[in-house]
């Protein structure tokens, strides 16, 4: 029992470890080697992809999406897709994709003569299932060294996030202790007394039970 | 412009709920606040009538108006969101 509570709360703090590592945005220091964009068909992927250009038809089943190709300051390569969030989950509030892909174009640059860049983005990569981070701001920065700067964004979020969990923790200890707890023991002591009455009176006809047996027997 | 209806529906309704909730749990908090000042000014005259007046007290107060910071605060997030985001 206690293996499968310690098990549930394990996968639920992974869960929203995971959310939140999904949501916030991070910084790459990163050099752009080039866009394009290309047709989409959504599949078993697509809650991974946002939402279609503000204004634009919503219900087609596929569209064209902007990607932005990079490699990372180790060196490791990374393809960021660029899309309006717009009114929808996550809250970006982003509707400038045109202009950030025009952005990113501008800041090309070959390995020779490279010019880094801190992407601003949220999201994963994953091979698996061909998911891509999306770009939210692309910022010209002086080198591959370049520091990405504490995220108080992210850390006020999580502050604020425990906040409210340790709060309704609170509230539900004390509801507990109030209303649940005498509850609970008022159904132990009963179950207790029932207990001891069924044994007593176990008790009782063993005893006469007994007095049919021979003595030693007792 | 049916995700910024949405949106705007989804989140009114939840702000009022926060906002409602807020008012009544802020409102309870005064009243019984008043009961006991009542208590501890040597209960000056009739208790209701000194509630009453506290409470007409506090319908005018900057705490309460203090509570419409429920839509204040996420309009102005949600602007400058929008702002950071796509003209900085």
């Amino acid at each position: 029992m206690a293996f499968l509570k310690w098990g549930f709360w394990g996968v639920f703090w992974a869960l929203v470890a995971a959310f939140f590592h999904y949501t916030l945005p991070q910084h790459d220091i990163a050099r752009i080697t080039d866009t394009y964009e290309k047709r989409i068909d959504f599949g078993e992927n697509s809650i991974f992809w946002a939402a279609p250009d503000v204004g634009n038809a919503t219900t087609a089943s596929n569209r064209d999406v902007f990607f932005i190709q990079a490699v990372r300051n180790n060196g490791r390569v990374m393809v960021y897709r660029n899309e309006d969030t717009g009114w929808g989950w996550p809250p970006y509030f982003k509707f400038d994709t045109a202009n950030l892909q025009a952005e990113a174009a501008d800041l090309k640059s070959t390995s020779e003569t490279p010019r880094w860049v801190s992407i601003k983005h949220y999201g994963w990569r994953n091979e698996f299932m061909s998911i891509y981070p999306n770009a939210v701001e692309v910022v010209a920065v002086s080198g591959p060294d370049a520091r990405k700067g504490i995220p108080w964004l992210n850390i006020s979020i999580l502050i604020a996030f425990f906040a409210v969990v340790l709060g309704l923790w609170a509230l539900w200890r004390r509801f507990r202790a109030r209303r649940i707890d005498p509850v609970l023991e008022d159904i132990g002591e009963s179950w207790d007394a029932a207990g001891d009455a069924v044994e007593e009176r176990r008790g009782r006809i063993r005893r006469w039970l007994d007095t049919w047996k021979p003595k030693h027997k007792r | 412009m049916v995700a910024l209806a949405r949106l705007l529906v989804i989140g009114f309704i939840v702000l009022t709920v926060i906002y409602l909730s807020l008012s009544l749990y802020s409102r309870s908090v005064r009243r019984s606040k008043l009961e006991d000042w009542w208590e501890e000014e040597g209960r000056p005259g009739e208790r209701e009538a000194y509630i009453a007046e506290g409470m007409k007290e506090y319908e005018g107060s900057l705490r309460r108006k203090l509570i419409w910071g429920v839509y204040i605060v996420p309009l102005a997030v949600v602007s400058a969101i929008i702002y950071f985001t796509n003209f900085h």
